[in-house]
């Protein structure tokens, strides 16, 4: 039998265009000519927006579902909806981009955030651990260059080196992760390895195995205790950076890892009530952030170290989401990670749009916003209360599916349960941060001297578009959910 | 031409993204507010017409369209559009006097300040107004319900910066919510017992036999059947939003809006929606009709509340001096004759009346508006006097509007639909009592119109701004003329001799009314009503104008404390104060008891927990650790090169701590596999 080439060529057609689009903005770029910095971004934005757009369209003509080229891929549902949610995340991001940045090498920050993305759609449709620690390195590697990309600022090093050698180490655990599985059971096909689990049953090997891979996902979805690099890296990355690194890498981590967990080591889950296995260890690693999250968050006076602990606390909501996609499917998670991944890249864009015009590192810094700016006080009041929680914007749909489904796994007094009722009783006391800023930004009075400020249009049109949107999932969350029935 | 049910959505969708230009445009985009807003009604109303045609070329369907909304549990959740003779009339009404309103606002906001945001208020009304009217789902319903209450607080209390009108704003909000909480409970019931909201689906909806028969079946508390009480708790929705017994003391507050507001929403459209709400339910409703061994029937209720607004409203009426609270009381007291339609079991004649009532009503605000924007907000009928000069337009249309609500025979529709109300009301089996009510109302109607009419127009004027009034631009007597050739004739479209209406609503293909000579008594007697009404009014103020604002009234000399008590509205505020408020004071009083030193105390406590917990946190990931480790880097850094700090320190503390973050999950895991 002849190996599917052409196959693999129209299934992957997403990922040629966005590293061909990658490539394209670098060679436009390279020629030495008189243009503008602005203009050189504006063009470099242009073109990756069109590959963007050429590799949404692709994936919406993605051909057959099903396993693809014996197996290394698949398309399904979670794969194409995943792929189409961090393409629309990125293009988003470049929105922002276009809009504030002002680095000295625009082409390669748009080539970067397309390399990057091209990593997230392959993490989408990944279904063999090779390829998969491929696409989750190739994602990685990009996105520790965008975290120091402002090389002006020594904090982006700083967040840069900090992710790397964070990042590095966890790839490291992950990989012995998956060469003892690949040890245990002689494959790296996700279909071998589930059915080769099924019939061996657990040993301690495993259980060291499932942890270290574990470590590389609780790294990726920035889960206590692996959240450290979130907060000083959130704090130093340049915006737009930050904005991908805690939406789209987070979208395309998750759907990896749930294909990874209940799909390919579903044999090996174990249960909550004590028989060992990863589902136990990733209700203690949710538990953990959900706690850690909220009550850190609540002590935070600087505005991207807040917005990285309420990562790290959602990050515990969406670990309870994939205990439940075992029951209800990935559906819910996807809508959760999605929803939350747009408030955040539009929380990322109004720091972005602030700090053109000064500082926007502590909360106070926001003070006054709605006077400033009524366009970025209104997006940011959309966001952050749908992080927050509340009907009917998205983020209140996704607390609502992800706790249904936990507590249908066991009802209320079962470990899933408790974790959901955890979740939704620090989900009051989150919404007291969040409060927080939105009192600076809507309440009280600006700074002396602080001037209105300038949202320029394709920014502008991402806060728009990204506030729209939570709307609309909120309002129709069958548009998204419905996809996975 | 036809309209399929699915792109019904159009008809509330346009004036909503009108709505939406109004919010966004700036404070000086008036011009773009207030043509977005008439553009997109008048669109409206072509869709309307559309489906009008459509809907009549077969009346008895029912066309839909449901749609998935959002997955609840097993099942699905869906709402729907519904298009019907019933929602296309209506539609049709709304989208053409909205119009009318919207352009005679162009003219009376001219001066205001927030003139684009008055005109994206109302195209937010008509957009809730209109997703109200083409519901399938009682929820898409009660959003749209909620909507329309929500700008017509934001439209009463538009002129926010009196008190009075912010206080009328909150009264009104309050009270129609004090009904809403009935419907929403009923809603809950129905979906409960039904597991649908949908009222039709092709046999599963909640209007339809199958789910109609199990309503009627089931006994619930008090020997009511369930349907009944379902009814009874959606009917208490209806009596907050259209102005009914005891729920009635909004609406003359409401009068603080703007008069183009008053016309539109206070007597036009919105108070109508509870008569609408009604006859849509109707099935539902009359679930109950057949079964003799009840308490009561859902639809006997309707009938006796109806029959009391409508003599207490046209009571009242009689003593205010307000030209706005005179009209306000009118529409209550119409608005509980369609009531009363609806209770004795005509649902087609409350209809016909709602949409006659709709343009003759809209017709008087529109007048009275008229008046008080040339009398410089002149409202007082003392005040004003010798107009009929002066505003011969507004005088002319005032007139045949003032003909149609009394009901002067044959040539008014609101004698034809005020006639089908009093001989469905004859025909009723249960009590006569209603039928007494609505004679009466009749007579008192014809008699404080009477009284409107003499006082706003006839003598000498009586005030400075009364002599100096005179005719507005044709931009707000035109709809006035075009509302007065409505009010004159869309009376001919349901007479006994030729129903048409009738056959349309009820889906009948064939018109068969009952003869002239059959009705003929009924007439003849509501023809000597009326004319004792406006003989009575004219003896008593029109034969003797009134001499200076400041005469006491020819009926409060002959009887001072009944017009005292009318005047004061029979004193229903002064109840409410002294029972409801007083009640909510002191349960307020005791909850604040509660909220500040126990709940209170309790928060605090958590608070100042989660605080701790939160610094605690915070010292052992930044302090401990980063400082632990940044000690160490500052001794590593040694000359002081910054670069440094990110390479050392705390990079390694995160690192040992994910090891020490892994060994601990291996040995939980393996310990807890192990027991």
């Amino acid at each position: 039998m002849s190996t599917p080439y052409g196959e693999l060529l129209i299934a992957l057609r997403p990922e040629i265009c966005l590293v061909g689009g990658a490539l394209a903005v670098l060679a436009v770029d390279l020629p030495k000519n008189s243009r503008s910095a602005q203009a050189r971004l504006h063009l470099s934005v242009a073109l990756g927006l069109l590959a963007l757009a050429t590799a949404y369209a692709w994936n919406l003509s993605a051909g057959v579902p099903g396993p693809l080229f014996g197996g290394v891929l698949t398309l399904d549902m979670l794969g194409q909806a995943t792929r189409a949610g961090v393409l629309g995340l990125a293009v988003l991001t470049l929105g922002i981009t276009a809009g504030t940045s002002r680095l000295r090498h625009p082409a390669e920050l748009v080539a970067m955030i397309l390399l990057a993305t091209a990593g997230f759609t392959l993490m989408a449709v990944a279904q063999q651990l090779l390829l998969a620690f491929l696409a989750l390195e190739s994602a990685s590697l990009s996105l520790y260059v965008l975290a120091g990309f402002d090389k002006t600022r020594p904090e982006s090093a700083e967040a840069g080196l900090k992710y790397f050698l964070f990042g590095g180490v966890s790839a490291a655990f992950l990989l012995f992760g998956f060469s003892l599985i690949y040890g245990l059971t002689g494959s790296i096909e996700l279909p071998v390895i589930s059915a080769q689990l099924a019939l061996t049953g657990p040993s301690p090997l495993l259980v060291v195995a499932l942890v270290m891979i574990l470590v590389g996902f609780g790294y990726k979805a920035a889960a206590a205790p692996f959240h450290l690099w979130a907060p000083d890296v959130y704090e130093g990355a340049p915006a737009p950076s930050a904005a991908l690194i805690a939406s789209a890498s987070k979208l395309a981590g998750l759907a990896l890892f749930v294909r990874l967990l209940w799909p390919g080591l579903g044999a090996a889950s174990g249960n909550l009530s004590g028989a060992a296995g990863w589902l136990p260890v990733v209700a203690m690693i949710s538990g953990a952030s959900i706690l850690l999250g909220n009550f850190a968050a609540l002590a935070q006076r600087n505005v991207r170290r807040l917005l990285a602990y309420s990562a790290i606390a959602h990050a515990g909501a969406l670990l309870l989401g994939v205990i439940a996609a075992g029951l209800i499917g990935p559906g819910a998670l996807y809508y959760y990670a999605l929803t939350y991944g747009l408030a955040t890249v539009g929380a990322f864009g109004v720091i972005a749009v602030v700090e053109r015009s000064g500082r926007c590192q502590d909360i106070t810094d926001l003070a006054g916003l709605r006077a400033r700016s009524p366009l970025l006080a209104g997006c940011l009041f959309v966001f952050v209360l749908s992080l927050a929680g509340i009907p009917p914007l998205a983020g209140f749909v996704g607390k609502f599916v992800v706790f249904t489904g936990a507590l249908q796994m066991g009802g209320i007094a079962s470990p899933a349960g408790w974790l959901a009722v955890l979740a939704i009783a620090l989900s009051a006391v989150a919404l007291y941060y969040y409060l927080v800023i939105l009192k600076q930004a809507l309440v009280v009075a600006p700074a002396k001297g602080a001037a209105p400020i300038k949202v320029p249009a394709p920014a502008a049109l991402a806060l728009l578009g990204a506030a729209a949107l939570i709307v609309l999932f909120g309002v129709w969350p069958s548009l998204l959910l419905g996809l996975f029935q | 031409m036809t309209l399929s049910a699915q792109y019904l959505w159009l008809i509330p969708a346009l004036p909503l993204a009108a709505a939406a230009v109004g919010a966004l445009v700036p404070r000086t985009g008036r011009a773009l507010a207030a043509g977005a807003a008439i553009a997109a009604l008048v669109a409206s109303f072509l869709v309307s017409c559309v489906a009008l045609v459509t809907a009549l070329a077969d009346p008895a369907a029912k066309l839909v369209y449901n749609f998935a909304w959002f997955d609840l549990g097993a099942g699905v959740f869906r709402l729907g559009w519904l298009l019907d003779p019933l929602t296309a009339f209506m539609c049709v009404m709304v989208t053409f006097v909205g119009t009318l309103i919207f352009i005679f606002s162009l003219g009376y906001m001219k001066a205001d300040a927030n003139f684009k945001q008055f005109f994206c208020f109302l195209s937010l009304f008509a957009a809730a107004m209109l997703g109200l009217i083409v519901a399938n789902s009682l929820l898409l319903l009660f959003i749209s319900w909620e909507l329309v209450g929500l700008a017509s607080y934001l439209l009463i209390g538009f002129w926010f910066h009196k008190p009075s009108a912010a206080a009328a704003a909150k009264k009104a909000f309050i009270t129609t919510r004090i009904g809403d909480l009935g419907l929403l409970l009923g809603l809950l019931w129905l979906y409960d017992s039904t597991g649908s909201l949908l009222f039709f689906d092709g046999g599963a909806g909640v209007l339809e036999a199958a789910a109609l028969g199990s309503l009627a079946a089931q006994v619930t508390v008090g020997g009511l059947v369930v349907s009944t009480a379902i009814g009874l708790l959606i009917f208490c929705g209806a009596i907050g939003k259209s102005g009914q017994f005891p729920l009635h003391v909004w609406l003359p507050d409401a009068m603080e809006g703007p008069t183009p507001v008053s016309a539109l929403i206070h007597a036009a459209t919105m108070v109508a929606a509870g008569v609408f709400l009604i006859a849509r339910v109707y099935p539902l409703m009359q679930a109950d009709a057949l079964l003799a061994a009840v308490p009561v029937h859902a639809l006997t209720v309707v009938a006796f509340i109806g029959a009391i607004t409508a003599l207490m409203g046209a009571c009242i009426a009689v003593a205010q001096n307000d030209i706005k609270r005179v009209l306000a009381f009118s529409t209550v007291s119409q608005l509980g004759y369609m009531m009363l339609a609806l209770g004795v079991g005509s649902w087609v004649a409350a209809i016909f009346h709602l949409l006659t009532h709709a343009f003759f009503k809209a017709l008087l605000f529109l007048g009275a508006g008229s008046v008080i924007h040339a009398a410089h907000h002149e409202q007082d009928i003392r005040s004003l006097g010798g107009l009929s000069a002066k505003m011969k337009v507004t005088f002319v249309t005032f007139a045949l509007g003032t003909c149609a609500l009394v009901g002067v025979p044959l040539f008014f529709s609101g004698f034809w639909s005020k006639e089908a109300i009093l001989h469905a009301a004859h025909g009723w089996d249960v009590s006569h009592l209603p039928f007494y009510a609505a004679v009466l109302g009749v007579v008192l109607t014809a008699f404080y119109n009477t009284r409107l009419m003499a006082e706003t127009f006839f003598g000498k004027p009586r005030s400075p701004a009364a002599e100096h009034a005179h005719e507005n631009s044709p931009v707000m007597t035109l709809p006035l003329v075009v509302l007065a050739v409505c009010a004159v004739v869309l009376g001919f479209l349901n007479t006994p001799v030729w129903p048409w209406l009738d056959t349309m609503l009820l889906g009948k293909t064939e018109v068969h009314g009952h003869s002239l000579m059959e009705g003929a008594g009924l007439m003849g007697l509501s023809v000597v009503l009326v004319a004792l009404g406006l003989g009575a009014g004219w003896a008593l103020y029109g034969r003797r104008t009134r001499v200076s604002a400041t005469a006491p009234d020819p009926l409060a000399v002959k009887a001072p404390r009944l017009m005292a008590f009318l005047a004061a509205k029979l004193k229903f505020d002064e109840l409410y104060d002294a029972t409801v408020g007083r009640l909510n004071s002191a349960s307020a009083a005791f909850a604040d008891f509660l909220e500040f030193w126990v709940w209170g105390g309790l928060v605090t406590l958590l608070a100042r927990l989660g605080e701790f917990t939160g610094l605690v946190n915070r010292e052992t990931d930044e302090r401990t650790l980063n400082g632990g480790f940044d000690n160490v880097s500052e001794q590593v850094r040694g000359p002081g090169r910054v670069y440094s700090r990110a390479q050392t320190g705390d990079v390694h503390g995160y690192l040992r701590f994910l090891a020490l973050g892994f060994v601990v999950l291996v040995l939980l895991v393996v310990m807890g596999g192990a027991k």
